[in-house]
């Protein structure tokens, strides 16, 4: 009887246990690095750190960075527009899993 | 194949003006747009639009689109009149509107119609790996995936093999879907909604430049009875009345695959949930069960079952309506 070996990749939580960079957002969005900076101005992600260079944004910064960078592809929105639609998204979210526990949803 | 009729899909008429076929598709695309529609079909809706409208708002494939009249309708089998499109050319093949360059695409989007009719292009425009530059060096591109796994699997942990469809592109620039297994380990506590950064396994770099992260976005199978918010489940606990009443113990299964006693105190009123602390997702703090109980009255239909309703009634001086008296 042969056997394979399998190599099992691991991979890191990133919302748990990596903390990205501008220049690993950017290339994980697709989004120029210029836009990121005006997402950070406009509040829609808040990364640790003073100046772009050394800032650090939480795994969980990832899922709002996609989203925005879908937003303004997509449905053209301006930066505003991105943080309002963000904002009212995840309200919804919070809206739906209150429901989700009612067993409502 | 079948005919799309992109007209009907923006719910345009054929004359329609640019602006009009803009203003249909903005309207559309905000509705069905992934990241704001969460039903089911809504992506699938996104993408079409988002094709119809690469077409219609391009002068050129509009003319050759509209070249092949007006009594086709949509889903109709259909194949190209030979030499249907001569004389027009499409310098790009780009879609889904708007600034164009950027936004982690989606994947392997048009119809077999669209191709036939206009060939095959990728959504993300302006990727660096599609601009080949003679000597320059490039990280990779990060690729993202979603990945369903059983609410189990975040208990436990778990090897599976996943397959992925995955766009390539040769020397020559074609783009073809290719299907790509991995041997992926899930750790255990993932949670819906998290991303897996699998590094390396994106697309591959340019020169010196390193290959891309493969991203896996986590969702859950849905489960006829757990309900996962978070890193806390939750599960509906049928009752008798004379168990919720008397008190009981009842044996729930867990997500992880075990068995738990659980004791049902005296009492017990429907959607009073009780807290099983740590019985959730694991994880550096990990999440609650809460079993929510939902008491069950059973329907009289012999005479001893609508005996022993009335033997109830007479027990009780109760009037569950008391607080509907001004």
């Amino acid at each position: 009887m042969t056997q394979t070996q399998i190599t099992w990749i691991e991979g890191s939580v990133v919302e748990e246990e990596v903390h990205m960079s501008i220049v690993e957002i950017s290339q994980a969005t697709r989004a120029p690095e210029d836009l990121i900076m005006s997402w950070v101005s406009e509040g829609v992600l808040s990364p640790a750190g003073s100046s772009p260079e050394d800032w650090r944004f939480s795994g969980e910064s990832l899922k709002r960075a996609k989203t925005a960078a879908h937003l303004t592809h997509d449905l053209e929105l301006n930066t505003p527009g991105v943080a309002l639609a963000l904002d009212l998204l995840e309200e919804i979210s919070r809206l739906r899993n209150q429901l989700l526990r009612q067993n409502l949803g | 194949m079948k005919f799309r009729d992109y007209y009907e899909t923006l719910g345009v008429a054929r004359g329609a003006t640019e602006a009009e076929i803009k203003a249909a598709y903005r309207k559309l695309a905000r509705k069905y747009h992934p990241d704001v529609n969460k039903e089911a079909g809504a992506e699938e809706q996104f993408k079409a639009v988002g094709e119809a409208y690469s077409v219609l708002k391009d002068t050129e494939k509009r003319a050759a689109y509209d070249r092949m009249g007006a009594n086709w309708k949509n889903g109709q089998d259909f194949t190209p009149p030979p030499n249907w499109n001569e004389g027009f050319e499409y310098s790009d093949n780009n879609f889904g509107g708007g600034q164009s360059g950027f936004g982690a695409g989606y994947e392997g989007d048009q119809s077999d119609f669209f191709e036939s009719l206009f060939g095959r292009g990728r959504h993300t425009a302006g990727d660096r790996s599609s601009n080949p530059r003679q000597g320059m060096n490039f990280k990779g591109q990060d690729h993202h995936a979603k990945i369903l796994i059983d609410l189990a699997d975040a208990y436990n942990g778990a090897k599976r093999t996943i397959s992925l469809h995955m766009p390539s592109q040769d020397a020559n620039g074609h783009v073809s879907t290719q299907e790509r297994k991995l041997d992926v380990s899930i750790p255990k506590g993932i949670k819906a909604g998290q991303n897996l950064r699998l590094a390396g396994q994106g697309g591959p770099g340019m020169g010196t430049g390193g290959a891309g992260d493969l991203y896996l976005e986590i969702d859950f199978h849905p489960n006829p009875i757990y309900r996962v918010d978070g890193k806390d489940v939750y599960l509906d606990l049928p009752l008798a009345p004379w168990e919720a009443a008397l008190g009981t113990t009842v044996n729930i299964p867990t997500p992880a695959g075990s068995t738990l006693e659980l004791k049902i105190p005296a009492g017990t009123a429907t959607g009073r949930k009780m807290r099983l602390k740590g019985k959730g997702i694991p994880s550096k703090e990990a999440g609650d069960l809460y079993v929510v109980p939902n008491i069950v009255l059973p329907s009289a239909e012999t005479d001893a079952q609508k005996e022993a309703y009335q033997t109830l009634e007479k027990a009780f001086d109760f009037n569950p309506r008391t607080h509907l008296k001004g």
